[in-house]
This record gives structure tokens, sequence and C-alpha cells, in this order.
């Protein structure tokens, strides 16, 4: 029974870390840049979500559903701002740059946020209600099921964008083949920033469903973007199957290890097993190496 | 008449790569209904210049599609102005598949799509049965295939082919010179950059040769 | 090393000492106090984040580590200065040497991520380790600096011992980089294919930065605590690795100069900014930001350049007598040479062989194996199976700088060359690494006999590609081997330049090397080349006189594309 109810609390936090890691492996395959502003972006969104809530009538039953789009709109617009500030005025320079140029962006945001909402931890509204319902003898929070509802709506919407539509399959072409895409007529610019657009709205929402259960306060973003880079160093480099496991990976850890022993155990234990990832597998736990581009 | 109007056209370019001059003034026409051949070992600069036609190597001078000076535009619009690049190498989206790599260079709207994906496998028979898969999986003459059949989907006026013979089977090598004829009898020029002289010569309406990144017609 | 060049340092101690004593509060004094911890932390980090070009994330942990080894050792085994000083320093040294094996060895984003995971298991295990650390609420009660006795209070005497210890850290990065490590750091960094091929070994060098930028971290951390009097876990925290990236990417990656801006204008800037209150990180990061777009080099990009390195006066030098290079027994054979790609067989049980004064001219059509061959030889991309012997000696399975510094040198397709750095330190690099203790003689021997001297102290982006092509030559030949293996060096040239390279070459051969040219021009290799081979598909066609190889059906059917 507490394996039961352990479970869905893992499957809920994990699909909220697959939004984040594949909104980071958007980016990244777009622009083979590590975007360490990422995180704050997660922040952000959950920052946004407590912002909007204030505009909500108070007796409103789905009140974090109802944020959502608004969520979804500002998280856009803001990885519009990341990709026009800190990679596009980077031009060939080595990807060395990005990361300092995410960094940036990224203290700018959390510092922005800190000044802006204080450092006090706040909670954004459950998407449909609080309480929960018995399900095989275990209590599952209504949160808990409505995260992994929704972050499964969003993640098949991506799907199907990326394999059924043009723009899908001018992201993959972007991402395998800049060069050659923009041979193609792709317009490349344009695609990148879209894939800011994408990649940031997930983290967004991903900091809307985080921000119920677990608060949001402006120095998340730190452990936030470590968790998206190691799921997807764990799933395989650029893969967004691959990324969505290692954030359920990290999830079922996570909770599994904090119920046996305690939080900071499962923590450290998880920044340990990835270093050995590192060591002994580069290449991922999962599937073989994808084609590298130079 | 009609049959003689250049399509595209290059007055003195210059083309740098890496910040090193790899060709100096080069003049050359390319008329319709016609493949031109540019002939020359590797090295001789034959890459650098369709790479600085499509603008992907930095270029001075002028270069006429259909008359209009495209040396100013982003490579993007150089290619909706109506020029296709099949570069060596075949470069086809590895992890897309076949149809997937024609669909991603055709127009947007749908239909129209359809329309050409069809004509591209009338074309090429051999891709028919190879839609569903991953272009890497494809034999080097399919990709050859692949390749042009994805510049086909734009309906592009001038065609800039890099080696496209190269590692093919002798058999792969006659399909794909009455290939290039029929683009050809269907208006379009073709721009034939290649090493291989017993291929390339017999196709060649006009013929030019690249040594040490000077170019002389002959 | 002369009054010149100390007289910037020497002005800057001074009017830092008056500052100091005359001018400052002791809020001032404070701020100084602190510039000069990071000044040392910066300074090491310029080690493994400029000269080495790897983003660590670690410098932080380093820096924290310092600081906890001092906390611990002074509060609870109430150990001096001069036993923690050096205790902490070896602490965060000891750390990076354990994990650099690993480490040291992945790439850009890898590295990355294993520095930042290895700096919050840290974090973790200073938050949690309470009974040593003391937890969230660290440690207080930290002794201020005592040497034999003395006790350095806070104000002025601190500031001195700081700024002391500062001083020497200096000295060090000084020392540590000298012009020629600069350079083999700046080839190492920007042609990371082709160190190696030159006899660099890219990886003791990286493993070197690593190692002293934690030193450094370690120092900065451990002087920190003693200026706080407190040790807690932000000295571990996220925010001091963004301070001292920031300081870094502002003042400059690569000179002292630069750690010194950075490290006393970020220490002071939030004084100047104090209207900006809670917004005042906001502004950091957007300098942050404006800097690596605008200035990226930083800021001491904008002091006066430093003199590239001078050798023996450039005189034109008369071409060496025959002998400057190995005997005549010098000689290379391959043998059973396979190497595949994917399904590709790039060489197909390929093998070759010649000695010292021959000439041996490659060519072959697009694929046929030249460069795989190359790479091979030279252990770039090692060969899947065969036997390779330099002078009788097997060097197949060495690491390519190995194989380098045993006699066989080669060039690139591509000149890779660092555009910053002038010619004679180029070259240098590639002498350097044999232990000889001064490369310049022979530097410059090399650089005459290319024909060079005038460019000597060029920047090797100056030049015209066809000199780029006779300075990989040159750097091919400085330190001597026995074998050269030479990539399409006529490609790109005009036809006097490639007359130019191969006379070079024939000089060469005959002064004893053993040459092999790869190339496509039959033209440049044909009045040169003692014998021509023809590769196809990873397999000799032909390999005989040039005449006689060049008639052979085969060879024009597969190279020309005649019928045979």
């Amino acid at each position: 029974m507490i394996a039961t109810q352990l479970l869905v609390n893992a499957a809920a936090l994990g699909a909220a870390y697959a939004l984040v890691a594949i909104g980071f492996v958007l980016v990244l395959n777009a622009t083979t840049a590590v975007n360490f502003a990422h995180g704050e972006s997660v922040v952000a969104g959950g920052f946004a979500a407590v912002a909007l809530a204030g505009f909500l009538p108070p007796d409103i039953a789905v009140p974090g559903l109802v944020l959502l789009p608004g969520v979804l709109v500002v998280s856009a617009l803001l990885g519009l701002a990341i990709g026009a500030l800190a990679y596009l005025p980077i031009g060939n320079r080595p990807p060395v740059s990005v990361f300092v140029t995410t960094i940036a962006v990224g203290i700018v945001i959390a510092n922005g946020l800190n000044a802006g909402f204080g450092a006090a931890p706040r909670s954004a509204p459950p998407l449909v209600g609080t309480g929960g319902f018995e399900f095989l003898g275990a209590t599952a929070s209504l949160q808990s099921l409505a995260i992994i509802a929704t972050a499964t709506v969003l993640i098949g919407a991506l799907a199907w964008l990326l394999q059924r539509t043009q723009l899908g399959r001018r992201f993959r072409a972007c991402a395998q083949d800049p060069e050659m895409a923009r041979a193609l007529g792709i317009r490349l610019t344009r695609i990148t920033l879209m894939a800011f657009a994408l990649g940031t709205a997930f983290a967004g929402v991903a900091g809307l469903l985080l921000a119920h259960q677990f608060f949001v306060s402006a120095s998340d973003g730190g452990v936030l973007v470590l968790k998206a880079y190691i799921a997807v160093v764990i799933g395989g480099w650029g893969s967004l199957r691959g990324a969505a496991a290692g954030a359920l990976l990290i999830a079922v850890f996570e909770v599994g290890i904090a119920a046996i022993a305690s939080q900071p155990v499962a923590e450290g234990a998880l920044y340990i097993a990835v270093l050995l990832v590192l060591f002994v597998r580069p290449q991922g736990l999962f599937g073989e190496p994808q084609q590298v581009r130079a | 008449m009609s049959e003689n109007t250049p399509a595209l056209e290059t007055r003195n370019i210059t083309v740098r790569h890496g910040g090193v001059t790899a060709l100096r003034d080069v003049c050359f026409t390319a008329l319709q209904r016609e493949i031109t051949v540019l002939l020359g070992v590797n090295g001789a600069g034959k890459t650098s210049l369709l790479r600085g036609i499509v603008g992907l190597a930095a270029t001075d001078g002028t270069i006429l599609l259909q008359g209009r000076n495209i040396g100013a535009l982003a490579t993007e619009d150089r290619i909706r102005a109506g020029l296709a690049w099949v570069p060596e190498g075949r470069r086809v989206f590895p992890g897309l598949t076949v149809a997937e790599n024609l669909d991603v260079a055709g127009p947007a709207d749908s239909a129209t799509r359809r329309e050409r994906l069809a004509d591209v496998v009338t074309r090429f028979p051999q891709l028919a049965q190879r839609l569903g898969d991953r272009a890497w999986q494809l034999s080097g003459g399919q990709q050859q295939m692949l390749a042009i059949g994805r510049a086909l989907m734009a309906r592009p006026d001038v065609y800039l082919l890099d080696e496209p013979s190269l590692g093919l089977s002798p058999a792969m090598v006659d399909v794909l010179a009455e290939s290039l004829h029929a683009l050809t009898a269907e208006g379009a020029a073709v721009v034939l950059a290649e090493q291989n002289a017993g291929f390339a010569q017999p196709l060649a309406g006009r013929r030019y040769t690249l040594r040490n990144g000077i170019m002389s017609e002959d | 090393m002369n009054l010149r060049t100390h007289m910037p340092a020497a002005g800057m101690a001074t009017a830092l000492a008056v500052y100091a004593t005359v001018l400052a509060s002791s809020y001032d004094q404070r701020l100084l106090a602190l510039s000069g911890v990071y000044l040392i932390l910066v300074l090491g980090y310029q080690f493994i984040f400029g000269h080495a070009g790897a983003l660590s994330l670690a410098q932080g942990a380093f820096f924290g580590a310092g600081a906890y080894a001092t906390g611990i050792l002074a509060t609870r085994w109430e150990l001096g200065f001069l036993a923690t000083f050096p205790l902490s320093i070896a602490f965060a040294a000891l750390l990076a040497a354990i994990i650099a094996a690993p480490v040291l060895r992945l790439r850009t984003h890898y590295f990355a991520l294993a520095t930042l995971a290895l700096a919050q298991l840290l974090l973790l295990v200073a938050v949690n380790w309470e009974p040593v650390t003391g937890g969230a609420n660290g440690l207080s009660g930290v002794p201020p600096v005592s040497i034999l006795g003395w006790q350095a209070p806070r104000g002025l005497p601190l500031v001195a011992v700081i700024w002391g210890i500062a001083g020497i850290a200096m000295l060090i990065a000084h020392h540590q980089m000298n012009p020629q490590r600069r350079a083999a750091f700046s080839v190492a960094r920007e042609t990371p294919l082709a160190a190696p091929a030159f006899g660099i070994d890219a990886g003791l060098l990286r493993l070197r930065a690593f190692l002293l930028s934690a030193a450094f971290g370690g120092a900065a951390g451990a002087l920190f605590v003693h200026t706080n009097r407190v040790v807690s876990p932000e000295t571990l925290g996220f925010g001091v690795m963004v301070t001292c990236l920031t300081m870094t990417v502002v003042g400059g990656r690569y000179r002292i100069a630069g750690a010194l801006i950075g490290a006393l204008l970020l220490t002071h800037l939030p004084e100047w900014l104090r209207g900006l209150d809670a917004y005042y990180l906001v502004a950091m990061g957007a300098l942050l930001l404006a800097m690596v777009l605008f200035a990226p080099d930083g800021l001491a990009s904008f002091l006066p350049a430093r003199k590239p390195l001078s050798g023996t006066a450039a005189s034109p030098v008369p071409i060496p007598s025959p002998g400057l290079f190995a005997g005549p027994s010098s000689s290379l054979e391959a043998t059973g040479l396979h190497k595949s790609f994917g399904g590709i067989r790039a060489l197909d049980g390929l093998d070759l062989s010649f000695k010292s004064g021959e000439i041996v001219g490659v060519i072959g059509p697009n694929g046929a194996g030249k460069t795989t061959l190359a790479n091979a030889l030279t252990g770039i991309a090692p060969a899947d199976a065969g036997v390779i012997r330099l002078n009788g000696n097997e060097i197949s399975g060495l690491a390519p700088h190995d194989i380098a510094r045993r006699g066989l040198t080669r060039t690139f397709q591509t000149p890779q060359l660092p555009a910053a750095l002038d010619i004679r330190s180029i070259v240098m690099t590639a002498r350097n690494h044999t232990g000889a203790h001064n490369a310049a003689p022979d530097a410059d021997d090399a650089i005459a006999f290319c024909g060079l001297s005038d460019e000597a102290n060029e920047a090797s982006g100056s030049l015209p590609h066809g000199l780029r092509r006779r300075v990989e030559i040159c750097r091919a030949i400085v330190s001597r081997p026995s074998v050269m293996v030479l990539d399409e060096p006529a490609a790109g040239l005009t036809p006097e330049e490639q007359a130019e390279i191969g006379a070079l070459c024939r000089a060469l051969a005959d002064a004893g090397m053993a040459v092999l040219l790869i190339d496509h021009n039959v033209g440049f290799l044909k009045p040169i080349a003692d014998r021509l081979i023809c590769m196809a598909e990873g397999r000799i066609l032909a390999d005989g006189s040039p005449e006689a190889t060049l008639a052979d059906p085969s060879v024009r059917a597969a190279y020309f594309g005649m019928d045979a």
C-alpha cells in the first residue's frame, strides 16, 4: 500500500521532471548548447502561477488548470527572450560561451524574482483542487494524479507536433543538420527561437505543477537544471525519449531512497550515481550513442 | 531562344573559406535545359564554389539567379529564390524517414507536398519501398536518389550537385545520369561539380575546369 | 625580465599599499582583504577555465573545501595557520586528484556536469554531516591568522597577509604560465586534434591546470575563513562559483592583470551600486552577459598586449647541413593495417614501407583512405589491426604525442594553428616537450630552414595560406623527426607556392628524413616523388616510380575515371 502511494508520488514527480528535461533537450538539440537558465525558467513558471493566481476569483474549482495557458504564454515569451539574448548574439563562438551567457541570464531571472517576490518559498494553487481518494487501498492525492495527466497530455501533444507536422519535421531536421536545413530553405533562426519558446514553456508548466506541493523559491533553479542535465545524461544526450525516462528514473530514485533512508542521502546517491554513469557509460544508460555532431 | 536563357550566372565572385581565399574572380554561366559541368581535382575549389553560391561560404561579387542578384541574401532566401544544393556526401537527415526527408524540403501546403512526393517516387522507384525507413538505413546510391529527390521537392530552377557520382556503382551512375537529363528536359539548369570526368563529360553542355582556384571554360 | 616589465606591477603594488594604509577605512580594508581572497581564487580558475579551456564548475567547491578544512582543523583540532593553510590547500588538491582521472577525459558538457555534481555533493555533505561540519549553521570561532605566535588582527595586518599571499600566488601563476607553456596550452585548447601530433600531451596539461586551480581555490577558501572567522555552507554554494566565473569573464581568462581587475572590480562594485539594493545581483548578471557579448576576452584585453616570445635575433641562417635530421637509418614500416568506420573499410590490409632520403607520394580518389592512413600511422585515429614500426621499433598502440616524440610527425589538410599565436611560439611548442631547456635555437633553425625568419614574430592568423602551410611543416620538423607525413600540403596553393613546398620536402629528404606526401595533385607529386603509390578502397593499387604508377591501367581507371 505504501508502495503504491510512493509509486504515484514518484510518477507525479517524474512527470514534472520529464517536462523540465524534455524542454532542456529541445533547446539542446536546436543549439547544441546547454541552457543553464532552464532551472530559473521552471522557477519563473512557478512564480508566474503565484502572481497570476492573485487575479483568480477565490472560489474557482480548478485554479491551476485555469492558470495553465497563462503560464505557458509567459514562459514561452521568457524563452524567446533567453534565446534572443543568450544564444543568437553568440554566433560562431564555442559552446562554453553559451554556458556563461545562460548562467548570466539565470542570475538575472533568479535575482529579479528574489527582489520581486522575496526569498520566502511560495506556493501555487493546485491544479484541480486538493484532497485525494482511495486507490487500491492507498491514498493518492488529486494533485499527483492531475500532474501525471497534465504532463502526459503535454508530452503527447509535443510528440504529435514533432512526428506528425511539417513544423516538427523541420525541428528535427534542424537538430540533425542545421546547415543542411538552412540549405533547404528552412529558417533556422526562427526554428531555434521556437525551440527556446517551447522548451521554456515546458519548464514553466513544470514550475506550476511543482510549486503547489513543493513550493517555489527563487534559489531553486540550480538544483532543477542539474536534475534536467542529469536526466539527459542518463537518458542519452539529445534523446527526448531518453530524457523523459531519465527524469522518471531520478524521481523513482529520489522518492524510493528518501523513503528508505532520507532526503539528503537520496540526493547524494543521485549525484554519485550520475558521476558513475559519466565515468562508466558516458553515452547514457539507455540506447546506443546517437549520431553525434562534431 | 528560350533555351539559351542563363539561369545562373556568377560574375567575378571570390570565395573565402575560413578566412582564406579559396577562389578568385570566378565567372561562369549555367543555361536552362542544360547540364553545366565544373571539372577539377579534389581541392581545386569546386565545393567552395557551390557553397559560396548557396551562401554557406563568404563571397564577394555578383550571383545572378534568373537575372536577379542573390549575392547578398541569406542562404534560406537564396534557396527560396529557386536554388537547390545537393552537397557532397548527400547529407540526408539520418534520423528522419525517407518520406520525412522529402516532406521537410517541401512547401507548407500538404496537398502539394503529397503530389511532389509521388512524383519523386515515380522518378526513383527504388525509394517507393523504403519510404518508412530511416534515411541512414539506405545504401549510398539510394541516399543519393533521396538527396536529389529532396531537392526536387522545392521545384527549383537551378540544381547544384556536388560529386553526386561519388561512391556509386556503375549501374547507379547510369540511373543518376538519366535523372539529371530528365531534370534539364523539364527546363531546369543543372550545375554538376565532378572530379570524375568519365561520368561528367558526356553529360556536359558547357564545361568549365577549376585549377588551383582559377576557373577556365573549355 | 627587465625593469620595464616589472614597472606596472611595482606601481600597482605601491598604489595598493598607499590606499590600504592611508586612505582606506576599516570597511574598505575588509573589502581589500576580500579582493585578495578572490584574486587567488580567480588566478586558480584561469588555469582550468582560461588556459585549459574547460568549463569547470567545481572551483567554488575547491574554495569551500579549503574553507571547511581550515575551519575544522582550526576549531576542532586547534591547529595553527602554518599547519591549517597548507593542509587546506592539500585537501582541495587531493579532491581534484581523486576525480581528475575520470573527469578530465570527459567532453565539454559532461565535464561541466561532473564538476557541478561534485560541487553539489560536497555541499550536501557540509550541510548534513553536522557533528563535523556544524551543519547548516557552520562553525564559528575560527581564529585569526597566526604565524609563530604573531596574530594578524582584522584590518591592515590581515590585508597585508592576504595580499602577501596573493602576491606569491601571482608569482606562481606567472611562473607556471611562462610564455612557452601558455603557447602549449593555446595549441592544445584551440587545435585539440592537432596538438598531440606535435608531441603535446594535452591530458597532462589539463591535469596540471586542474590541480593548480584546486590548490589556488583551497588557499582562497582558507583565507576567506580567516577573514570571516566563521565557515558556513555558503562557501560551498553555487554563489561562490558564479562570483568566480563573473570575475574571470569580466577581467579576462588568460592574464594575471585580468584576475586583478576582475577581483578588485567585482568586490567593490556592490558598494558603488548600493543604490540598486536588491537588484544589485540582477545588474551583476546583466554585466556578465554584456561582457560575454561585447568584450569576450574581458577588460584585460584592453590593456596593451604582451610581447610575443623573442628568440635570438632572426638572422637568415643558411640551410643546415645534412644530418640535422635523424640519421640514414630512419624507416617506417606498416603491415596489415585495417580500419573500419561502420561498415566501410577505410583501410583494408594495407602494407607500406619507406626509408630515409625517400619521398613517397600517395594519390587516390576521394574516400580511398588516404587521410585515414595518415591518422592511423600517427596514432590520431589508430588502426583496428596491423603493426607499425618506426626505425624498427613498434609504435602501433602508442598515444599520438608519444609517437610524435619518437620521431614521426605530420601536417594536416587544414593548417591547425591558433590564430592569435606568433609563429615562433607555435614552433617552439613542438620542440619544448622533449625536455630541451631552451627550444628557441632549434625553433629559429627550423624557422630559417623553412624561410620564415621574416614572419617569425607575426600571429599565424595574419599570414597568407601558403605561409601557414609552411608553418605547419616548420612545426613538424623542429623536433628533428625521422619520418614526416604531409596531408595535402599543396591544396589551395599557387603553382609557385607548390614548387616551394616541393623544394622544402626535397631538402628534408636529402637531409635524411623519410617523407610521405599525400596529395591529389599529380603535377605537384610527379617531379619530386621517388615513388608514387595509388590507393583505392583502402588498398594499394600500384606502387612504383611515378611514371610506372601513372601508366598503370587500374590507376587510370580508378583515379582518372578513364577506361582501362
